[in-house]
């Protein structure tokens, strides 16, 4: 039966339990892929070997699939004596892959300031941490905004592939419910809008975020 | 290099799991780039009612993993009594999905030509169709070719998935190998340098066809 009440009012709890884990996934993996990315950027700018080990792991990562990372960490570390569970495995594969794209968003950003920035900077007798400061940062922080808010939402979807390795995430509780009770239509529709809702709920925290800066700038 | 014995027995079977992605991924990439270019057009050329269609479309599509689609295809399709081979069924969930993002492409590749361009087209006497057909399409589509190269190396990453629905491919391979040899760390390390191998192969491809955009202009 197609919108069955009684079905609908269990049906939501269980949802939520399972979107409180991706929640949980996507946040800490945002938040570490930009310490991380912000390491592997610089990393990839500077000279010497640091350079190209940060060049080939974002190369890597960026043209493997997400979840041959995952399964590689979540069965392949087993065997090798490091197991991991599988939230922790999905969070580590997320935050390596992400990581790359992140640092690539930070790359594109330090490399869109025009040389003549620094130039400039220098020749009114700035320091080099007040030119940063006042001068680079700003620039290189208004233009990764949108890219690092498309990161978020992707970011939020991938986390759906943790169902793979038995988390129970909001994809892995609608499988288990469609497989249970066959009412696919009511279990699709209601993981459908969590995902809306919490991608859209990305999408505008971003936006005010990038609107608040835009007044303090 | 005993550890790595199962991967010697096992590659045959991985690179014919891999014919079977690059098949899957290329009967994906047309009607998605068709599609897309469709999507793209409308949102460009459309009235207000075509054009919130697309908006509201493209929301959905942005909004939801492209797991919950293929998974939830897989449930409902038997359903709705449409008899679609697996396969075809997994390349139209591709198409829909990735239609998104290549308009998204293309509207980009036809919005970044300079006003000036449009100008002198129509100056110049040019019908809106010859205009479209030897001024704005010809750039357009050069300006979003390399976009377009990294969409299609996202799109063989994003294939990997359908394992998750029983569909036989590269990862399905390497998951079938893992079953028999019980070496999960080797064989996937083993299916991610063949993705690498298809996914930095178009990379490349993608940087050199923005290079010679970059310096076209």
């Amino acid at each position: 039966m197609i919108f069955d009440p009684n079905f609908i009012a269990r049906l939501i709890p269980a949802l939520i339990e399972g979107a409180e884990v991706t929640v949980e996934l996507a946040i800490l993996t945002f938040v570490i892929c930009l310490v991380w990315g912000l390491v592997l950027a610089l990393a990839n700018s500077a000279q010497g070997p640091s350079s190209w080990i940060a060049g080939i792991y974002i190369q890597a990562v960026r043209n493997t699939p997400l979840l041959i990372q995952m399964y590689i960490i979540y069965f392949g570390f087993s065997m090798i004596g490091f197991g991991l569970s599988g939230f922790n495995s999905g969070l580590l594969a997320l935050c390596i892959q992400n990581g790359g794209y992140v640092a690539e968003i930070y790359r594109g950003g330090l490399q869109s300031v025009s040389p003549r920035q620094y130039e400039a900077g220098r020749a009114l007798g700035m320091r080099r941490s007040t030119l940063y400061r006042i001068v680079i940062i700003p620039q290189v922080v208004a233009r990764i905004i949108p890219p690092m808010i498309n990161q978020a939402i992707s970011i939020t979807k991938d986390t759906s592939q943790v169902a793979a390795i038995a988390v129970m995430d909001v994809m892995k509780v609608a499988q288990v419910w469609v497989e249970s009770s066959a009412n696919t239509y009511d279990v699709f529709l209601g993981v459908a809008v969590v995902y809306l809702v919490l991608t859209s709920a990305v999408s505008i925290a971003g936006r005010l975020f990038e609107h608040k800066l835009a007044f303090a700038q | 290099m005993k550890e790595f014995a199962p991967l010697l027995h096992g590659y045959w079977y991985l690179l014919r799991g891999a014919g079977m992605t690059v098949l899957m991924a290329a009967g994906s990439i047309v009607p998605a780039t068709v599609c897309g270019v469709l999507l793209a057009l409308a949102q460009v050329f459309g009235n207000q009612a075509v054009r919130s269609i697309v908006v509201a479309y493209l929301f959905l599509i942005r909004g939801i993993p492209l797991l919950v689609l293929l998974t939830f295809t897989y449930y409902l399709l038997p359903l709705t009594g449409i008899d679609l081979p697996p396969f075809w069924g997994v390349v139209m969930v591709f198409a829909f999905y990735y239609a998104a993002f290549m308009s998204e492409v293309f509207r980009a590749g036809i919005l970044s030509l300079p006003r000036a361009q449009w100008d002198a087209a129509r100056s110049l006497g040019m019908t809106q169709r010859l205009m479209l057909q030897i001024v704005i399409f010809p750039q357009a589509l050069r300006l979003a070719s390399p976009p377009f190269v990294s969409l299609c190396a996202n799109l063989v990453k994003a294939t990997s998935l359908v394992s998750i629905v029983g569909l036989w491919e590269l990862t399905m391979a390497s998951r079938e190998i893992v079953e028999r040899t019980l070496a999960p760390f080797q064989i996937f390390l083993g299916a991610a340098v063949v993705y690498f191998c298809i996914c930095y192969t178009l990379a490349l491809y993608g940087r050199y066809l923005e290079r010679r955009v970059l310096q076209g202009h």
